[in-house]
């Protein structure tokens, strides 16, 4: 045990809402200047118990200790008064607002007390982002106008603009590119050197290695691993605490023969100005087809003009050796094209809808005659397509916000299944996707493919491309520097084609 | 996977028990909890009035009387329902009220006689809402901006028809149906028309692809555009249908009024739009209901009646209108709160 | 809308010149011998003028709110019609607007013309003292019409309805209706409440009611001088009070509406009084087949007087009739009640 109390204890923590019991007795304790990792599936409870920490949910029983007194988050306020902090995976700031605005959102620093310093909070903001390793960021820009990368560094600011003796990350790293994660990895040991304890939640086991210290696994709203090492648990044991079964990224097998038939989806001098150069890609039925590149590489770009989303500069896509109408998605739609797009929230999911209304959104003229939708066929097909992914809950009434987000991947896949769809655009499929589900979902793209379907991949990750497609397209600012079957290339080559545009034999 | 997955033939779907909770809240989660919120300031109103003016309030006259007074605004707030739900706004209802049923009652138009006055006002109610919607869907115009023009310009042109003056109805088969010969099993058929056009409304927003698709460009307009919905025709279609309820209002008030007048519908579009909100659809979009619209519009058509029963003045009606709707709003929310 | 001050008292109203009862007395003389008269244009044109010789050129500018309802529409039809009957006179008119700024400005722009004498119905007669004033100090007389200004130095000349008076001649006409009945109850049908002239017509009501002991009013409900609102108010007045004698309306406008409701209601067992004068009240009294039996008056025709009025200033000539050099400085008009004894020689007044 550590010498001195530790900095936060939760002890017993439950909270419930109706039908879910999210926390059932969560347990745990993060001294400071520790980075404390907390792992889990999604739906395992972290998003609720950080909340719990933040103030925003109140907690149904159990205790919350501060340097060993017992304290009451009764509000967000009331968090940050004592010195938490919490850096949200969305971003909760204004976008009509200044950098140095939003920082100081709430605190500004004041004359007679209302006459706002601008001065002073540009100065300080500017302070602050020196510090966080970015002083490119000018106090006065619009938040609006930054990155999505840049707009978490403000983030970050507005936490350390407060007194702040803990900081909970949620997700930091998922919208960075590598250079970026070595930056935030650098600001999180500043923080932990100056006595402050930070918990970190990520998906990515090999940055919690990097960087973690002890690692809490949460699993159905308990604690089921408190305070292990993060250096030396072994990754088996911390997978197999998270998913209950022993399994790490799993690969389905390709199939042995190749696709040998017609191509299904044919794109010709497909072009963006701007965006991507003219790019030739055939897809035949059966087969997996990555994209690997980096964020910025034309990855998403093509895959929507692919599917009639943006309207192309030049060239053309046909299926079937039919021509598509360009920078049409119903054309698209009807020739058997579905897509999964980056940002399920925004792009793909009806928010407010149950699971089978989100399935059957796209194939409604199925269950309805001159207009008039059987509800009784809907539901059947919907709960047909969400069992034949295995969607958890076996319950497509349930509204989609509340399942996981591997699980809404898979609504969302139930709804090009129920469609008939030919070929899948697969953009950042296993996003936001814990490690267990990811194996599960890889599964079964695999396993659609191999019932026909062609499969288009995108990915940021490497070895998810590699080891799901049948063959990959790298590509590098807007061009497709290498093609080659997944087999014969390695992380390292690809990396080395995205970096540097050319086989670094 | 090529086939498309087929549903399973005679498949139930039976909803697991929501927890633990007692009978009467899983019954009460899924009538909806706001529409039965709703009606428990309804039943509380009734009270009121019952006890005020026992005489006067509790009498199938009054029933009539407030039901019809609801018809036209009613009829209006259907369509609204549906633009609010797919994330729209319509300012222009009551201006088009005014225009329709200016167009359909001059003195060139009543040489048609009955057919003559139906059809233009309806035809009027559907051309003002195709320009609506070419406007938004097809020209990019922001709904606030472009129906706030159309409501500028259909006020404009009802004026410029009338001369600012008042348009008599002569033809006796308009005037005889607000009259009480043509209760059909006393209901006035106002009120029927009312009625169908709620059922058809309620029908179409929950038992059809149109409705379906109202919620999806509500919800996420550009999850609907990637999942294959035309989101423009559908806008479109949207205030297409505002525009006809708009027509039919038209009608409905040519033969209450006996009369088209370009000051006719004065304020419609803030009652309908409050109507709407207070019935539990989202202003943001993504969820509608036309039990709860219809429900805001009885509860305000009944807010007045009890008021003009009780000869309370304008001045005390206003106050007590904008705090019932307050009140009307914190309850729901209390309830939905307690609910889920 | 038509607004003046309560303050307006009998003995002003005595010595009034160009009240509608005289005035449309004479036009029932002239009126046979005219052959011009036409079927809308307002029966104003065809009675004589303070002094019907042509004089000096006068141009006369004329600014009006948005004519968007019968009364305000017939006060444009009036000042139009009027001024064309004289050779002398050129009007100037603005288009009408409800906007108090774009008024002022549609008013300095006549200024800048120098047109001779200004005629202002004000959309709102408070905000508009500041330009009256202007026009005042740049030596255009103002003739102001109906809605008054917050002082008399904006204007050389008022001419304008009675709202208080309007009251008193319905429920006088009211009262000796109902004179003889024992508990009489009576009902008010107002205008809309947000205006003043809402107020002084019920205050003058009101005060008449007081002469009659056996008189109650037991009801009052504002509509907004639309036929829709006419129609809803109404039909709630009558199942408030399932029995009654008598009904003030303050607008025949909204009347259309209220006789809408009283006949969906299958009523008839009450008097109606109506207010302002529309064409299409006057011909119910005609004919004399529903609760309407008479309205109280307030005249359109003043703007034809006032066109009278500021033509006389710009010749410097005073109006016949009376002993005056000088123009009056106020006109308050009388609101008469018109019944099935003296429609006809007010029909043509009716505005639609």
């Amino acid at each position: 045990m550590a010498p001195e109390p530790p900095l936060l204890t939760m002890s017993g923590i439950t909270k419930s809402f109706p039908g879910v019991r999210a926390l059932d007795g969560v347990d745990l304790d993060v001294q400071a200047g520790e980075v404390h990792c907390l792992l889990g599936q999604n739906g395992a409870g972290k998003s609720t118990l950080i909340k719990v920490l933040a103030g925003a949910h109140q907690p149904d029983g159990g205790t919350i200790g501060w340097r060993g007194e017992p304290v009451t988050l009764r509000s967000p306020i009331a968090a940050m008064r004592l010195g938490i902090a919490t850096i949200y995976q969305e971003l909760d700031l204004v976008e009509g607002l200044s950098v140095a605005e939003n920082v100081h959102l709430g605190h500004e620093p004041t004359a007679a007390g209302f006459v706002v310093r601008g001065k002073a909070a540009k100065a300080s903001t500017a302070q602050l982002l020196r510090r966080l390793g970015h002083p490119e960021i000018d106090p006065a820009r619009l938040v609006g106008e930054l990155s999505a990368a840049q707009q978490q560094i403000v983030s970050m600011a507005r936490a350390l603009s407060h007194d702040v003796r803990l900081i909970v990350m949620d997700e930091p790293s998922a919208a960075l590119d590598p250079d970026e994660v070595d930056n935030l990895f650098r600001i999180v040991g500043d923080l932990t050197a100056d006595g402050v304890a930070v918990v970190y939640i990520s998906h990515r086991l090999e940055e919690i290695r990097r960087i973690g210290d002890r690692v809490t696994v949460l699993k159905d709203g308990r604690a089921v691993a408190g305070g292990l090492p993060a250096k030396s648990t072994p990754t088996r044991e911390v997978v197999a605490l998270m998913t209950g079964r022993n399994v790490e990224y799993v690969f389905p097998e390709r199939p042995t023969r190749g696709p040998s038939s017609e191509p299904v989806l044919r794109v010709q001098g497909l072009a963006r100005a701007g965006e991507f150069e003219p790019l030739d890609l055939e897809l035949r039925p059966g087969e997996i087809v990555g994209l690997a590149g980096l964020v910025g590489s034309g990855r998403s770009e093509i895959l929507e003009t692919i599917y009639g989303a943006r309207k192309p500069t030049a060239g053309q896509v046909s299926v079937d050796g039919r021509t598509l109408r360009t920078g049409s998605v119903r054309a698209a739609v009807r020739a058997g094209l579905g897509l999964a797009p980056e940002e399920r929230k925004a792009q793909a999911l009806l928010m407010l809808e149950s699971v089978t209304r989100n399935v059957s959104v796209s194939s409604m003229s199925r269950f309805s005659r001159g207009g008039w939708i059987d509800r009784g066929a809907e539901r059947g097909a919907a709960r047909a397509a969400t069992r034949e992914l295995s969607l958890r809950p076996d319950n497509p009434s349930v509204p989609i916000r509340t399942l996981s987000g591997g699980n809404q991947q898979k609504a969302v896949l139930a709804r090009w299944l129920l469609r008939g769809c030919r070929v899948l655009l697969l953009d950042e499929p296993t996003r936001g996707v814990d490690v267990g589900a990811r194996a599960e979902l890889y599964a079964v793209i695999r396993r659609l493919a191999d019932e026909g379907l062609a499969v288009l991949l995108v990915s940021s990750e490497v070895p998810e491309v590699l080891g799901l497609a049948d063959r990959v397209l790298v590509l590098r600012e807007g061009r497709v520097v290498h093609t080659a079957p997944a087999r014969e290339l390695d992380e390292h080559r690809v990396l080395d084609l995205v970096m540097e545009g050319s086989p670094a034999s | 996977m090529t086939q498309p997955v087929s549903p399973p033939r005679g498949s139930t779907d039976k909803v697991p028990p929501m927890s633990e909770l007692p009978a009467w809240r899983t019954l009460a989660a899924r009538a909806d909890v706001r529409t039965l919120s709703l009606l428990g300031v309804l039943v509380a109103l009734i009270v009121i009035g019952g006890i005020t003016k026992p005489d006067e309030f509790l009498d199938t006259r009054n029933l009539q009387l407030v039901l019809t007074q609801a018809s036209v605004i009613g009829v209006v707030t259907v369509g609204m329902t549906f633009v609010i739900t797919s994330g729209g706004i319509d300012l222009s209802v009551g201006a088009i009220v005014a225009l329709s049923s200016v167009w359909a009652t001059t003195v060139a138009t009543q040489e048609y006689g009955f057919a003559g006055i139906l059809f233009t006002a309806v035809l009027v109610g559907v051309g003002c809402g195709l320009v609506n919607g070419l406007l938004i869907a097809y020209g990019g115009m922001v709904p606030f901006i472009a129906t706030l023009a159309m409501l500028a310009s259909a006020r404009g042109l009802a004026l410029q028809i009338t001369d600012g003056k008042t348009q008599i109805v002569t033809i006796d088969g308009i005037l005889k149906l607000g009259e009480r010969d043509s209760y059909i099993l006393g209901i006035p058929p106002l009120v029927l028309v009312f009625a169908v056009v709620t059922i058809i409304g309620w029908l179409i927003l929950n038992r059809t692809t149109f409705g379906r698709r109202t919620v999806a460009v509500g919800g996420n307009a550009e999850a609907a555009r990637l999942a294959g919905i035309d989101v423009r025709r559908q806008r479109l279609y949207l205030y297409l249908l505002s525009g006809l309820c708009c027509g039919i209002a038209a009608f409905l008030l040519i033969i209450l009024s006996g009369s088209g007048q370009n000051t006719n519908g004065n304020l419609y579009e803030l009652d309908a739009i409050a109507a709407a909100i207070i019935g539990g659809t989202l202003l943001s979009g993504g969820r509608g209901t036309i039990t709860g619209s219809v429900l805001g519009v009885l509860i305000f058509t009944t807010i007045t009646n009890i008021f003009a029963l009780n000869n309370l003045q304008s001045d005390v009606q206003q106050i007590a209108k904008g705090a019932i709707i307050v009140a009307a709003v914190l309850v729901q929310r209390r309830t939905a709160a307690h609910s889920t | 809308m038509p607004e003046s001050t309560s303050s307006t008292s009998f003995t002003s109203r005595r010595g009034l010149l160009f009240g509608t009862a005289a005035a449309s007395a004479g036009a029932l003389l002239v009126g046979c011998t005219s052959n011009d008269t036409k079927d809308e244009k307002p029966a104003a044109d065809s009675r004589p003028a303070a002094d019907d010789k042509p004089g000096k050129h006068v141009t006369i500018g004329f600014a009006g709110p948005q004519a968007d309802h019968g009364w305000l529409n017939a006060i444009n039809d009036n000042a139009k019609s009027r001024a064309k009957k004289y050779s002398d006179v050129t009007l100037e008119i603005t288009e009408g607007s409800n906007d108090t700024a774009a008024q002022i400005g549609q008013i300095e722009t006549l200024i800048n013309k120098k047109v001779d004498v200004l005629v202002v119905l004000p959309a709102d007669g408070k905000a508009l003292t500041q330009v009256g004033l202007k026009a005042m100090r740049a030596g255009i007389p103002v003739v102001n019409l109906d809605r008054i200004f917050n002082t008399p130095q904006a204007y050389r000349c008022w001419i304008g309805g009675d709202n208080y008076g309007m009251g008193l001649s319905a429920g006088h006409y009211i009262g000796e209706k109902l004179k003889d009945k024992q508990d009489a109850k009576v009902i008010e049908l107002a205008g809309l409440d947000n205006l003043e002239l809402t107020k002084q017509r019920t205050q003058g009501f009101d005060a008449a009611l007081k002469n009659y002991p056996n008189i109650k009013k037991v009801a009052r409900q504002a509509a907004d001088f639309t036929v829709e609102s006419g129609q809803a108010k109404m039909a709630q007045l009558l199942q408030a009070q399932p029995k009654f004698d008598a009904l003030w309306n303050h607008d025949d406008d909204q009347g259309v509406g209220a006789l809408r409701a009283i006949k969906q209601a299958g009523r008839e067992d009450f008097l109606m009084v109506g207010g302002a004068g529309a064409l299409s009240a006057f011909q119910a009294i005609q004919a004399d087949n529903s609760v309407l039996k008479a309205t109280v008056l307030y005249p359109p025709t003043m703007a034809a007087s006032a066109i009278d009025l500021a033509r006389a200033l710009g010749q410097g000539k005073a109006i016949g009739g009376l002993a005056e050099f000088e123009i009056p400085v106020s006109l308050t008009l009388y609101s008469a009640v018109v019944d099935k004894d003296n429609v006809g020689q007010y029909m043509a007044t009716g505005f639609r």
